[in-house]
């Protein structure tokens, strides 16, 4: 990698990373349903500033939605129950797609669907209509919110090894299968993965969580259960990437609760070789950009030249390791 | 260029009524971009996670460099912004949303159906109408006399649910009289305050054949269309030629023409 020097004259620290093939100019992407397919969120965000964006999820037909309520807030964080909205891929290839191909940054397209066929269709429509930054798909096997989203191939190894080799068979791009924390254990999950080809996984999805109006008994979100995500599900996320970086060797998307950088270097010390910046989104539109100006400077801190030499660095004690921990 | 957050110093705190505050920041680009009706999304407190999501509050007044809004205390949230002293940073996001649809030709007299705090989009929306000179009759309805915010107002007509000033009753009702008597020329309904009302003047305009538009407040989170948290359910024609269920309170609106979606 080329060394580049900053206009103090000190050593620029190397933010790129790789990712299968795929040279990415930062680690930091912004998570499906952060930032929609770029265009909302413009005005805010300097799109070319991140890694990559990963899109909302797109399914072979348009989806409405959930009827409202749809968010709440909770402690450190907030629920959800959107529902897939999303434009359909038609829409998607036609519109999103070019729009995004505008920018210097890479696109994951994030795809949901309720079959093994309907994930292949609406993966090959794209791959039929990709644009030069399309990186590859990342696979929503792990939303809580519908009950014909994918969390019935999500929660169950064999389909999940199933659906990756299905989908392996139908691109060279990146396919990245996103991990449900809804789980036991993640690890057969992200061995199943490894084993059917995939070229990363990527967790966590939200946790379904709940939220209860004492006054009426009702449940605040119309789906009785939602997505839990923020700042409240860091801990979790970085514990079942640390399990996941121990069960498989797949390069690990971190996702869950970040909004610094000191929080995306976490999950890189855990294992992560790229992280995802989502519910942050809503309250600063900018995070993901922002996440990646804090690691630059961290790196230049601790003078370390390239942001992948952080990666899996946890030390752990020789006789807790022994113990399994 | 992109326009994302911009700290923003508080130059005066004011108290209207119990658990009703006014705040007054500088930030030049929301004082002279916003147009009535839009909004700005309010961090409670910069740097902390809980509460961790912005609140949204219409921009209530603008002068110079500065801007104002109307808080009313109803959560966690709203009482920590409620708080917030002379001097300290608010973070600031926005002008947000669609403006009012003042421009729409279907009118020749302005009607403003204020409920209780909903008064929050009507003093620009007033300065708009005066200086375009568009006639003008706002019908203020408020639980009590006490809770009136009365700055930057026109021509008001007060319904308070106690009676302790003005029509003794709802400004539906009121607003129904003056239709009846047909003494508003060709109106139309700029409405903001609880749903109740806002149902009570979707059916008003309808039964008077008058176009009608009401400005929501829901929950949100973004504010600008990227968390698909803040839905407003379409009307079955709308649906039906557009193919969407829901538009979306921060970016299609937040406000709307009453005949097109369901409160």
């Amino acid at each position: 990698m080329n060394t580049t020097l900053n206009t103090n004259g000190e050593v620029k620290p190397n933010l790129h990373v790789k990712l299968g093939n795929v040279e990415f100019k930062n680690p930091v992407l912004v998570a499906s349903g952060t930032f929609g397919y770029g265009a909302e969120a413009k005005q805010f965000c300097d799109i070319e500033g991140l890694g990559g964006v990963v899109t909302k999820s797109v399914s072979w037909k348009p989806r409405m939605g959930n009827s409202p309520r749809r968010i709440v807030e909770t402690a450190s964080g907030m629920l959800n129950s959107i529902g897939l909205a999303n434009v359909g891929v038609d829409t998607f290839v036609k519109e999103k797609l070019p729009y995004l191909a505008k920018f210097d940054t890479k696109i994951i397209a994030n795809i949901a669907a309720s079959s093994m066929e309907e994930y292949r269709d609406v993966l090959e429509k794209i791959e039929a209509n990709a644009v030069p930054n399309l990186a590859g798909y990342e696979i929503n096997i792990s939303c809580p919110n519908v009950k014909d989203g994918g969390l019935s191939f999500g929660t169950n190894v064999e389909r999940t090894e199933e659906l990756t080799t299905l989908l392996r068979a139908s691109t060279d791009r990146l396919l990245i299968i996103k991990l449900t924390p809804n789980v036991t254990s993640v690890a057969p999950f992200a061995q199943a993965c490894e084993r059917a080809g995939a070229d990363a996984i990527s967790l966590i999805n939200t946790l379904v969580g709940m939220s209860i109006d004492i006054y009426t008994h009702e449940p605040r979100l119309n789906t009785v259960t939602g997505g839990l995500s923020g700042p409240a599900i860091k801990p979790i996320a970085l514990a079942q990437v640390y399990q996941a970086r121990k069960a498989c060797s797949l390069p690990i998307i971190g996702i869950g609760g970040i909004v610094s950088a000191e929080d995306a270097i976490e999950f890189f010390i855990a294992g992560a070789t790229m992280v995802q910046v989502g519910t942050a989104n809503f309250v600063y539109p900018d995070a993901g950009v922002r996440v990646a100006a804090g690691l630059e400077k961290y790196l230049q801190q601790q003078k370390i030249a390239e942001v992948t030499e952080l990666v899996n660095t946890l030390r752990v004690k020789a006789e807790l390791k022994a113990a399994g921990w | 260029m992109t326009s994302s957050s911009v700290p923003s110093v508080v130059t005066q705190r004011r108290i209207l009524a119990p658990g009703l505050v006014t705040l007054r920041f500088r930030n030049p680009n929301v004082a002279h971009n916003t147009i009535a009706g839009q909004f700005v999304n309010i961090l409670p407190k910069a740097g902390f996670s809980d509460p961790m999501l912005r609140r949204p509050f219409s921009v209530y007044w603008t002068q110079g460099d500065e801007a104002e809004i109307i808080i009313q205390e109803h959560g966690r949230g709203t009482g920590i912004l409620a708080n917030t002293r002379e001097g300290e940073i608010l973070d600031v996001l926005g002008p947000l949303g669609r403006p009012w649809m003042f421009d729409s030709a279907d009118y020749m007299t302005a009607v403003l159906l204020i409920g209780g705090v909903g008064v929050a989009s009507m003093p620009l929306l007033t300065r708009k109408f005066e200086l375009d000179e568009v006639p003008l009759h706002t019908f203020y309805g408020a639980r009590t006399s006490s809770l009136i915010a009365r700055d930057h107002l026109a021509n008001v007509h007060i319904a308070t649910d106690d009676g302790s000033e003005g029509f003794h009753g709802s400004n539906v009702m009121l607003l129904r009289s003056y239709l009846e008597s047909g003494k508003l020329e060709s109106p139309k309904i700029f409405a903001c305050g609880p749903t109740g009302m806002m149902r009570a003047a979707q059916s008003l305009a309808a039964e008077f054949s008058i176009p009608c538009e009401v400005s929501l407040e829901t929950e949100m989170a973004c504010g600008i269309g990227i968390c698909q948290g803040c839905p407003v359910r379409t009307e079955e024609s709308v649906f039906a030629v557009t193919g969407r269920r829901y538009r979306l309170a921060c970016t299609d609106g937040p406000s709307f023409k009453a005949e097109e979606i369901v409160l």
